[in-house]
């Protein structure tokens, strides 16, 4: 084959001195290039890493992926092998093998062995070439321990071999073929790289992206190192638009469609895709001529203004921005944004250490391209618009209150010696034995100051803000001040990097509000703020409730605290029952002490119930009474056998209930039974005392205080049987009702007594609020669970609600809850 | 369970920024906070008491002093 290549190369013997001569010279040149890339391989190729050892891989398929573009080529292989050589074989036009008249080479040689040669170095090649950024297959081959050069071109193969950039054979003509293209395999040198195991997953990433930068080329990969061997083929007929849908593969996307823009000309092609997905990462891949620009440059900066701009224009003239006031930054419309911009310029020029941003001037061009495009896209997508604008006034609105969460957090961080002025520090410095009372209100907040034991309870007075919101609407919230107090005071700090448990500085936090209405909330509040922002300390257990008592009981010297309603009821009934005596005039039982006690707490129970249920009867107090009569009396449909509330409503003959419907028509309800044909069950329709409509039906009897009402009167129908004779001090008398009964009870237990009913803390001076509230030995301390947070929350939510509805209504219903038995 | 701040499902266990769904959501929930954007329902102040901070209630910071060291 040595004749071939000497015909080929043309040598006369006339001219084979001085060939040698200038040959030798040439190849002094090619070797200094071998040995500056050797000496210093981290210049040309990044590092000796694994970055630089992929990077080898890179060259030579962008050299056939040059051949995609030019138009010769649409198909590359990679092949990893066991010993972790790679071999690249293309479908192109085979690198020229004719000699190379100025190179005294052939031109297949020149391209192995000079840098910054290849396909290249004739300028009218290829119009845009992705290698002209790289240094070259040469670089490769200078690297390797050895490469094996195959070219099919031309009907003929030619093979040439090399061991560290040296070729050890000739260019040779070896056999025919009817291929075409070129085949190169190397070994890196282990001389030079501290790695030589290939990723097959990171070569597998590049190669699919050029893939996707290239519509229509197929690109396979294949790992001989594994059995069974791993492959893969990318090929995608959708360009960049289907690789943002592949970046957006297991997100959930804003749009299902890319937005798609393509511009076509000799001086710039410019091609964008971009799909938003709901995340807050920004991840934008930008090329030229099918190089990653990794530092991005001036495409990348042009595409970016366009994108704030187009989409700040558009939050202004579709009025999303309203309520916004400052405009959406960068940083604000690239969350979630997953984009493409890939641009094909003539000898496109890169700076930077690695080459990988852009320097060519095409910022202009491609921002006043993408302007008018996205403009038009926006009108004429006015619901993707939307969402995108959305999305980034939401990101705005975090950037502001992440700024915000600085600001108290910087004023916070500084120490104990920057403890709020307010906050009553206690003496102990273990937290474990420290206690802290936020107490809402200053008045309340004197009285523990003075009241707590200085020695380890610490007091921090908060004072709500109130607001006028509209003309008898009031509102109380936290201001921002109290936030940072409150935070500074617990010296845990706040938010992701701040928050430290450990630092917590009482290991007991209780809240302590006014047993009222207003003293509820704004324990909502607090608890709200706790469960939201650190529901680390409720977690841990180191939130509580103070239990201040509701009344102060006077009986001649002796004092005694009673901490709600229901404890006062019984209160009064030991009281009262102590030297009473109850006889049914029916049933001849007699009730008294313990056993009278037990039977009008029931009364009591029976009342609280009927008070939710009479809401859901329109208020008519006379319904309530024929209904419970109807089910729960002595001669209601309940006392039969083995009837259930739902066998009422489910009976098919409807028997029972038409009962139901005779008692409430007889007392002049107007009444019509239907029957619910969805749940094939019957209900009774008639219209309330106040004028509104009522159903009697299944839905109403499910309710809880529906049933308990039901059961109680019904226990209470046979048991405590109206009327009763009186016996009191000898004297006797006769009483209609129950309701008169225990009305009457309760009126005796109060005759010798004085009864305080605290509305708030600030009522109490500081010797009985130590004593009834903060006495580690006679306080009860509602610990705060999780649940009981979560509750809270919901209970916020509707509070907090633009409903107006439900919170007006949750109000009231609260307010009822509250609301004083009449002692 | 669902997030405080966008509604979508959130869970508990294993969730840094429980009971939200992202840090966003919990960040937009603190930005409202120091916003003074939450609020109750409250009774109308008394009159008497709308300057509560200039009324001196007696003996309001007696002790604080003596507690610190």
């Amino acid at each position: 084959m040595d004749s071939t290549y000497k015909e080929e190369t043309g040598l006369s013997t006339a001219t084979l001195s001085k060939k040698r001569d200038s040959y030798n010279a040439t190849s002094i040149t090619v070797l200094e290039g071998r040995e500056a890339v050797r000496k210093r391989p981290a210049m040309y190729i990044g590092s000796t890493g694994e970055m630089g050892l992929h990077h080898l891989v890179y060259e030579v398929v962008d050299n056939s992926v040059d051949e995609a573009l030019a138009g010769y080529c649409d198909t590359v292989e990679v092949t990893i092998h066991m010993d972790n050589s790679i071999t690249v074989i293309d479908n192109g036009r085979g690198i020229p093998v004719d000699y190379h008249k100025q190179e005294k080479r052939s031109a297949a040689e020149v391209v192995m062995t000079k840098l910054h040669a290849g396909g290249k170095f004739d300028t009218n090649a290829y119009k845009v070439s992705g290698g002209l950024h790289g240094v070259g297959v040469s670089c490769v081959n200078f690297l390797s321990e050895w490469l094996r050069l195959e070219i099919w071109r031309d009907g003929a193969t030619y093979e040439q071999e090399y061991k560290r950039g040296i070729p050890v054979t000739k260019l040779e003509m070896t056999g025919k073929t009817r291929r075409r293209g070129t085949k190169i395999t190397f070994l890196p040198d282990s001389e030079i790289f501290d790695v030589n195991e290939f990723s097959f997953d990171k070569l597998s990433e590049r190669l699919r992206e050029k893939a996707f930068l290239n519509k229509g080329i197929r690109i396979t990969i294949k790992d001989e190192r594994i059995e069974p061997e791993r492959a893969h083929e990318f090929y995608y007929r959708g360009g960049i638009a289907e690789f943002v849908k592949h970046l957006n593969k297991n997100k959930s996307v804003l749009h299902d469609k890319p937005i798609y823009f393509e511009k076509s000309s000799d001086a710039l092609s410019v091609d964008v895709a971009i799909q938003y997905n709901d995340g807050y990462d920004e991840k934008v891949y930008s090329f030229a001529n099918n190089i990653n620009t990794v530092d991005g440059g001036t495409h990348l900066s042009g595409f970016r203004s366009a994108l704030t701009r187009t989409i700040n224009a558009y939050a202004q003239s579709s009025g999303l921005a309203k309520n916004f006031k400052s405009s959406l930054s960068g940083d604000d419309v690239r969350e979630g944004l997953v984009a493409v911009i890939s641009v094909k310029l003539p000898q496109p020029q890169f700076e930077g250490q690695t080459k990988g941003k852009l320097n060519s001037d095409v910022k202009g061009a491609v921002e006043s391209f993408l302007n008018e495009r996205l403009t038009e896209y926006f009108e004429q997508n006015p619901t993707v618009a939307r969402k995108i604008v959305g999305k980034a006034i939401d990101a705005a609105r975090a950037r502001e209150a992440a700024r915000k969460a600085r600001e108290i957090v910087r004023k916070g961080a500084i120490g104990s010696t920057m403890l709020p002025g307010k906050l009553a520090d206690c003496q102990e410095r273990d937290p474990a034995q420290c206690e802290l009372y936020i107490v809402e209100g200053d008045s309340a907040g004197g009285s523990a100051k003075q009241g707590r034991d200085r020695r380890f309870q610490a007091v921090l007075p908060l004072k709500g803000k109130i607001l006028n919101v509209e003309k008898a609407r009031f509102d109380k919230m936290l201001s921002h001040s109290e936030i940072k107090t409150l935070i500074t005071a617990l010296g845990t700090g706040i938010g992701k990097d701040d928050f430290d448990l450990n630092r917590l500085r009482y290991h007991k936090v209780v809240f302590m509000t006014d047993a009222d209405v207003d003293g509820s909330h704004i324990r909502t509040l607090l608890l709200t703020f706790f469960y939201r922002q650190m529901p680390e300390l409720i977690e841990s257990g180191h939130v509580y409730i103070a239990q201040p008592p509701l009344f102060k009981v006077k009986r001649g010297k002796r004092e005694e605290y009673i901490k709600d309603e229901r404890s006062m009821v019984r209160y009064l009934m030991r009281q009262a029952t102590s030297d009473l005596k109850v006889v049914s005039d029916k049933t001849k039982e007699v009730f008294e002490g313990h056993k009278l006690a037990q039977a009008l707490e029931q009364v009591v129970e029976l009342r609280r119930y009927c008070e939710k249920l009479v809401r859901r009867l329109g208020n008519d107090e006379d319904l309530l009474h024929l209904l419970l009569k109807a089910f729960g009396g002595q001669e209601g449909i309940l006392h039969e056998g083995n009837t259930t509330l739902k066998g009422v409503f489910q009976d098919e003959v409807g028997e029972q209930i038409g009962r139901v419907e005779e008692l409430l028509s007889e007392a002049g309800y107007k009444t019509e039974l239907s029957s619910d044909e969805e749940h094939g069950l019957w209900e009774i329709e008639t219209t309330a005392a106040g004028g509104s409509k009522v159903k009697i039906d299944w839905e109403l009897a499910s309710h809880v205080e529906f049933q308990k009402a039901v059961e109680i009167y019904k226990t209470l129908e046979e048991r405590l049987t109206a009327p009763f004779i009186l016996g009191e001090n000898g004297s006797k008398e006769t009483i209609e009702s129950r309701e008169e009964l225990l009305d009457r009870v309760l009126n005796t237990a109060k005759k010798d007594l004085m009864i305080q009913r605290y509305k708030g803390l600030g009522e109490m001076n500081p010797e009985q609020l130590w004593e009834t509230t903060m006495d580690p030995e006679k306080r009860t301390l509602l610990q705060v669970k999780i649940d009981d947070a979560v509750e809270t929350d919901q209970i916020f939510t509707i509070l907090m609600g633009d409903a107006v509805e439900p919170r007006r209504k949750f109000i009231e219903d609260n307010a009822l809850d509250v609301k004083n038995l009449d002692v | 369970m669902k997030c405080p701040t966008c509604h979508r499902p959130s869970k508990w266990e294993d969730n840094p920024h429980r009971p939200f769904c992202s840090e966003r959501c919990k960040l937009l929930d603190f930005g409202a906070w120091a916003n003074e954007e939450f609020r109750v329902p409250a009774e109308e102040p008394a009159p008497s008491l709308e300057d509560g901070e200039q009324n001196p209630a007696p003996s309001n910071d007696d002790s604080d002093r003596l507690a610190r060291p």
